[in-house]
């Protein structure tokens, strides 16, 4: 069942296209990568999910049916630029966003107690947000964006301007979302932390969707035939006609080979076990990162 | 909700009607510094050649004179110095001075506009009767005073039922104008409270977080609404802690005042004859103004020019990134409004005409001109016109801004003429 569809969306600004009837389809309970290059139409995209714009034509379903105003109250949206008012209490700025999103006082106020004791900024309840470091502006920004327990989350480069240890915390409160049942349309260019947390992805380029599927499928279908090769004896495979070609990569510790068309695998094993003492032989999937360069520049 | 929190909000909301009060007395407290607090004496020397007008100059608390009757001094200056110190100017009352008319007043210190008229003052009374007594007919002074006129003209108003009501309009005028400014600033300090806010909202980029949970027209509505209210209460605060002060006041400086009205009214700077209009008069003026209709449509005319300029504000504000990139949209705005003040006072000559009513219909100019011209009786379907003209602009102008507002706030960058703004209209 998917949680949200996108359907043919159109939208054009001053003449020029910056969504070329784009489909998305998010099942429930995923993390769904929204990836393109800067510029693509993701934004544009997440602005008509969240109803902050209107699409020219297309339509937004949400939980199979199409998406009305109130909808938005179930939504945490926490956008790639970050904002929040610098001169109030963080105390005060959380409830207030929580409010905004209907939540009534007294459970805004309890909710906020405890996200601030996860995120150990309990202390600085009573501050200014502006007296706060880069950091735990960001964690009270991500505290407003899910306080009110919103089945989706939209999340734009939510990793940016954090340090690693934040990161992975930030990725961990991610996942138990996840687990607790929010669907999470997540945004990047950080194909590193892709591949570690999305199930699926979208990828966008020039106002359309150029590649969508399961992160493991798309690795799949953009394999290129390369095996990583450990032989005994710190021996250097050396290339051999008509069976494999050896491809330069410092960073693998064995060498990498690139089977040649119509090779079977079988045969380049049985040849490399006659003339050195193979150890050890895997697939190389194509990173997505690379699966990204490679597509966006077609 | 950031705004009633700040500090200086709240210490301006309580200083504001103690400094309008400070103010409002500067002119009393000054002339009453001049009148009592000025103790020295200046000592005069009086070389009265005609030896006949000396007796003229009345000693008083601040002038002393030496008269020197008859006497004929060559050189006055030689005189001040054998006086040594002991006067501090030297009055020459030449002969013939019925004709000339100027007398010479030799110091080393130049003596103040004050000193001046009042020597002036003690001379002209008895050179005139001098002069009179001269054409030979004992009695033409006396015919004279009593042939002086000063008429007065007094404005009775019918009302429906015609009878009469006395309508000062001097007092409906002064009224009027008060109205007219307390719509101009309020207008002004607060519209511009609201574009700031709009432009904090968009550079702190919280405003993308905040049309996510609602939408840019109720966040749009929701500022100006919010901001009126606030500046409602904070008027309210003022006309209350102002009307405390200002009866506090007139207990203590009543009594001095009444003893020296004529400080008073010198400091007040009214020239000097005007009638000035007793307690009774003005009680009677206040009486005579409806003030039912008069504050009902004053709030009527404020709340839609408030709504008018504000959704302006608001609209243009969102188009810019900085507060300092504003002026370009702020300019004609405050400049329509700097017209209708203009307007406004320059219908106070004449209430009833056709500037008057053309710029209390348009409406631009018509919260503030209509201040001017509600203490006199406006044609009701002028008042109706004009309303619902108000309104209507206002709502479209909301209209207008709310289109502005909803893709203003989310553009950054590069900054935006005004043509390409009104595009987004569209």
């Amino acid at each position: 069942m998917n949680f949200i569809d996108v359907n043919s969306v159109v939208k054009q600004y001053d003449g020029h296209l910056a969504l070329d009837h784009v489909d998305l389809h998010v099942p429930q309970g995923c993390i769904y990568g929204l990836l393109g290059p800067n510029g693509a139409g993701k934004t544009s995209l997440i602005r008509i999910i969240n109803r902050i714009t209107r699409a020219d034509s297309g339509s937004v379903f949400i939980n199979g049916r199409e998406m009305e105003q109130k909808d938005i109250a179930n939504i945490g949206y926490l956008p790639e630029e970050r904002g929040l008012y610098k001169k109030i209490k963080v105390a005060d700025e959380i409830v207030y966003l929580a409010r905004l999103k209907g939540m009534p006082k007294k459970i805004a106020v309890a909710e906020m107690e405890k996200w601030l004791e996860r995120f150990n900024l309990t202390e600085w309840k009573g501050r200014k947000v502006e007296e706060l470091s880069k950091g735990m502006q960001q964690k009270v920004q991500f505290i407003t964006t899910v306080i009110h327990r919103p089945q989706l989350l939209i999340f734009d480069e939510p990793f940016s301007g954090f340090d690693p240890v934040n990161a992975e915390q930030l990725k961990r409160e991610i996942m138990l979302l996840r687990d607790e049942g929010a669907t999470i349309l997540f945004s990047t260019h950080n194909m590193a932390s892709v591949e570690e947390i999305c199930e699926q992805i979208t990828l966008i380029n020039h106002s359309r969707v150029v590649l969508e599927g399961r992160v493991d499928d798309i690795k799949q279908s953009h394999k290129k035939n390369l095996f990583v090769v450990d032989v005994a004896g710190g021996k250097k495979v050396e290339a051999k006609d008509g069976l494999f070609k050896v491809v330069p990569d410092a960073l693998k510790q064995g060498t990498v080979i690139k089977l040649d068309d119509g090779v079977m695998l079988r045969d380049a094993i049985a040849w490399l076990n006659d003339n050195y003492t193979l150890t050890g032989i895997t697939e190389q999937l194509p990173s997505m990162n690379e699966i990204f360069i490679e597509t966006v520049k077609q | 909700m950031t705004l009633v929190g700040k500090k200086s909000f709240i210490v301006m909301t309580i200083l504001i009607p103690f400094l309008i009060l400070i103010v409002g007395c500067i002119p009393v407290l000054l002339s009453y510094i001049n009148s009592t607090a000025d103790t020295s004496v200046t000592r005069i020397a009086v070389i009265d050649e005609t030896g006949r007008y000396s007796g003229a100059l009345k000693d008083n608390d601040n002038y002393r004179f030496i008269r020197l009757s008859g006497q004929k001094v060559d050189n006055p200056h030689d005189f001040y110095i054998a006086a040594d110190e002991s006067i501090d100017a030297v009055m020459v009352i030449p002969s013939g001075v019925e004709e000339s008319q100027q007398v010479n007043l030799y110091s080393e210190k130049t003596l103040g506009h004050n000193t001046l008229s009042y020597l002036s003052r003690c001379l002209d009374d008895t050179l005139q009767r001098a002069k009179i007594a001269a054409m030979g007919d004992p009695d033409l002074f006396t015919k004279m005073e009593q042939a002086q006129v000063n008429t007065q003209v007094k404005n009775i108003k019918w009302d429906e039922q015609g009878d009469e009501q006395e309508q000062s309009a001097g007092m409906a005028s002064v009224i009027g104008m008060i109205l007219a400014f307390l719509t101009y600033t309020f207008v002004l300090s607060y519209g511009a409270m609201i574009m700031n806010s709009v432009v904090e909202e968009k550079t702190n980029r919280i405003v993308e977080v905040i049309v996510s949970s609602c939408k840019p027209m109720e966040l749009m509505m929701g500022k100006i609404i919010g901001v009126g209210l606030v500046g409602l209460t904070q008027f309210a605060i003022w006309v209350v802690l102002l009307s405390i002060g200002a009866a506090l006041l007139g207990l203590v400086g009543g009594t001095s005042m009444a003893a020296n009205p004529e400080a008073v009214t010198a400091g007040m700077n009214l020239p000097s004859g005007a009638e000035v209009s007793t307690l009774s008069e003005i009680t009677t003026a206040i009486a005579s103004i409806n003030w039912f209709s008069l504050l009902g449509n004053f709030v009527i005319y404020f709340i839609g020019g408030y709504l008018l300029y504000a959704s302006l504000f608001a609209g243009f504000g969102s188009a810019v990134d900085q507060a300092s990139d504003s002026s370009q949209f702020t300019l004609p705005i405050i400049l329509i409004m700097v017209i209708a003040l203009y307007a406004g006072i320059a219908c106070i000559d004449n209430p009833g005409g056709p500037m008057a009513e053309w710029c209390s219909i348009i409406p631009f100019t018509s919260p503030i001109v209509m201040m001017v011209r509600l203490p006199f009786d406006v044609p009701w379907w002028q008042l109706l016109l004009s309303i619902v003209l108000l309104y209507g602009t206002a709502l479209l102008c909301i209209w207008i801004s709310a289109r502005i507002y909803r893709t203003g706030i989310l553009l950054y960058g590069k900054k935006r003429s005004f043509k390409e703004v009104l595009k987004w209209v569209k």
